[in-house]
């Protein structure tokens, strides 16, 4: 997508709602700002720099020379002169500057410095809720810097001092007191289990389990939440692959969601979601762990689950295993039988979500799988997939009602290369995205649906 | 004899290894607590020395990003290089370098006259490249500060009054091969007496002063020390934990 002329502060009015005391409270953060904020803030700054070579490396050695500029969808989608990555971390490098550094102490203004002030901590919040740490800008930086350990990090700072959206925080606080982002009871996770097993009959004629808190499984099957609830299609899907291959497998009303948005806010949380799906295995005594359709879920589990509550060695490797590695490894071995033309009268492309294919290395896997079941499927332009994917808009904690003008501006680079392919279904494993693009369809004209990977293979798998 | 030059020099240079082994332990002295390896990522050390060479040597992934621009941050990237080879060559050891290439003294001088032009030449030609696109381009421009502007034109300085020895003349090699050769044994001889010469050795003396306090501190490492493009990704296949935990966020928590 053709980079958009710079349109000044066009951005800056649009902000996530800030979390008030019932929000920040039950996280271990302050219900207001307190009245030594800065000092506080620049302690946290400090920390941080001291345990992530990350952020102390990449607010040193970034040279602006703006290659990373056009590749942020929410730069490319506004023309906002903030988002563009060298920019945003900017807003951050030079309050680090000032305070941190020689030349920032010594020549303030001369050395691109500026104090910690309340219009800084505005565009903080402003900015640093306009990135959806999909990391593509890092993919093209000369040294690797990851804006996404930028915006985690200043997040991490607003949240110390009690400036936090009130969307992630409330995600959070059901996380930790139901065990999913959605806030869906045990009861009612049990009863949307035989409602779908329900559904799975009558689709199939077959007794398709959908089992929940089963001791002694061999699979613990942790998806995002949202599967359970809005992407049926998806939870039966799981459902199917398993019975077809008779693979003996539970959900945890514990650890009944996969997503994690502590990498949103800060680790903290972050180690703390990530412990429950830990404990989940360890009490119900299965052998392996499988992460369902999420992006962000799989870069925390896959890369972050053993650093932090680990060691994992009760379970099975790979540990955990992403459940398009396990149908991918089912279909090379031979092991379902698989009609095709089950998914015929659609043309379907891929969306590789930004934490699959840039933070889990999960790039070949769905394609495996999608070639194998559908057969018109096309790929989106090769700038636009793979570790170059372009964020639906919605990942990072953006997900949120009050920043609908952002998300659909992120999603702009998105939608114009999936235009392109003349696709009519658009799958992709990721809760975010499913809930983004239908509303980013409607937003943009598109007449197209959004589907799992799991959605379209159980379509074709044969029992 | 006046002895400003080498003085200042040994200053300069302290100051840069000082400073650069003081940016260099601060990076690392951070650990990496979890792994944000950008993938697909090689899952062997070898794989990652090629991930790394690739990055060091060739620019890869600012050639993935924009073709156009990585055209004079790689060339100015490597006529800088030759350019310090040609001085270790040239000034600090040239009996080495004649006997390394197998040349005779005036095929030497020779091939440093060429090979010097043509680096010098380059390196002008991409410094006043890289600053036009600055002040050209949108997105460069609104992102440029001071110091980036600073930064190009001490260079450009440095290659002017370098490069005015070069093709104008003035400058006694023997000269300032004796300086150079004095200086490094500290054994002091005085500099040569031109002095396009002084303004050359002041300001990259300036240089190596500013180096480790602006963003010229990435020639320390920037894409070695990055944990995105140095780790290895294979946080499945081995645990990745380290004695950080006491000091690391993360273990607060538990």
């Amino acid at each position: 997508m053709k980079a958009p002329p710079l349109c000044p502060n066009i951005a800056a009015n649009v902000h996530a709602h800030r979390a008030k005391k019932e929000y920040l409270e039950p996280l271990g953060l302050p219900a207001e700002r307190p009245a030594d904020w800065r000092a506080k803030a620049l302690d946290k700054f400090r920390e941080l720099l001291h345990e992530r070579r990350s952020l102390s490396l990449y607010m040193d050695v970034c040279v602006r020379c703006g290659a990373c500029a056009d590749k942020c969808p929410f730069f490319l989608g506004t023309g906002d002169p903030n988002n563009m990555p060298v920019a945003r971390a900017e807003l951050f490098r030079k309050v680090y500057r000032r305070y941190f550094t020689a030349a920032g102490k010594l020549a303030g203004r001369l050395a691109t410095a500026e104090d910690l002030t309340d219009d800084v901590l505005d565009q903080w919040f402003t900015y640093f809720y306009q990135c959806s740490e999909c990391r593509r800008c890092a993919v093209f930086c000369p040294f690797g810097v990851d804006t996404a350990e930028i915006t985690m990090a200043a997040r991490e700072i607003m949240a110390s001092i009690g400036v936090a959206p009130k969307y992630t925080t409330e995600v959070i606080r059901k996380a930790n007191e139901i065990g999913n982002n959605l806030g869906i009871p045990l009861a009612a996770w049990k009863d949307s289990a035989e409602f779908l097993e329900q559904e799975l009959k009558e689709q199939t004629g077959k007794d398709i389990k959908m089992p929940v808190d089963q001791e002694g499984a061999e699979v613990l099957l942790v998806p995002p939440s949202a599967d359970m609830f809005a992407n049926a299609d998806t939870m039966m899907g799981y459902a199917k692959l398993f019975y077809a291959v008779g693979v003996n497998w539970t959900t945890s009303t514990y650890a009944s969601e996969a997503g994690n948005f502590g990498l949103f806010l800060n680790y903290e949380q972050l180690q703390k979601i990530n412990r429950r799906i830990v404990d989940a295995a360890r009490n119900l005594r299965v052998k392996r762990l499988i992460i369902g359709e999420c992006g962000h879920a799989w870069r925390a589990a896959q890369a972050f689950t053993d650093t932090l509550n680990g060691p994992l060695h009760f379970l099975q490797k790979p540990c955990p295993e992403h459940i398009c590695e396990f149908a991918a490894r089912l279909i090379r071995g031979g092991w379902l039988k698989l009609d095709k033309s089950a998914n015929d009268g659609v043309t379907v492309t891929y969306h590789d979500p930004c934490n699959l294919a840039r933070g889990g290395g999960l790039i070949d896997e769905p394609r495996e799988i999608l070639r194998a079941v559908v057969n018109d499927f096309r790929e989106m332009p090769a700038d636009t997939i793979r570790e170059k994917t372009f964020c639906c808009g919605g990942g990072g904690g953006l997900l949120t009602e009050e920043l609908m003008q952002t998300r659909m501006n992120g999603a702009k680079p998105r939608v114009e290369a999936f235009r392109t392919t003349g696709a009519d279904l658009l799958a992709t494993p990721c809760a975010i995205c499913k809930a983004q693009f239908p509303e980013v369809f409607k937003h943009y004209g598109v007449d197209a649906r959004v589907v799992g990977v799991m959605d379209l293979l159980a379509k074709a798998i044969v029992i | 004899m006046n002895l400003a030059l080498p003085v200042l020099l040994y200053a300069a240079v302290a100051v840069f290894l000082l400073g650069m082994g003081w940016r260099i332990s601060w990076w690392l002295r951070a650990p990496a607590p979890l792994k944000i390896v950008l993938t697909p990522a090689p899952k062997t050390f070898s794989g990652v020395a090629v991930r790394l060479a690739g990055e060091i040597f060739t620019f890869r992934s600012l050639f993935k990003g924009d073709r156009y621009f990585w055209i004079p941050a790689w060339l100015f990237h490597l006529s800088l290089a030759l350019l310090l080879i040609g001085h270790l060559g040239g000034l600090v050891m040239p009996k080495v370098a004649e006997a390394t290439l197998g040349l005779d003294e005036s095929q030497f001088e020779h091939l440093a006259q060429v090979a010097g032009s043509v680096a010098g030449i380059l390196a002008i030609s991409t410094v006043l490249w890289l600053l036009i696109r600055r002040q050209v381009g949108e997105r460069p421009r609104s992102i440029s500060h001071f110091s980036d502007f600073f930064a190009l034109i001490l260079l450009l300085l440095i290659l002017g009054t370098g490069s005015h020895m070069r093709f104008m003349g003035g400058l006694d090699i023997m000269q300032a091969r004796q300086f150079v050769a004095g200086w490094l044994m500290f054994h002091l001889v005085p500099p040569p007496s031109n002095p396009v010469f002084a303004a050359h050795v002041i300001l990259v003396s300036v240089l190596l002063i500013y180096i480790p306090f602006s963003k010229l501190v990435h020639i320390g490492g920037a894409a070695l020390f990055s944990p995105t493009l140095n780790q290895r990704n294979n946080p499945r296949e081995r645990r990745y934990a380290g004695p950080w935990g006491a000091a690391a966020s993360i273990s607060k928590s538990k």
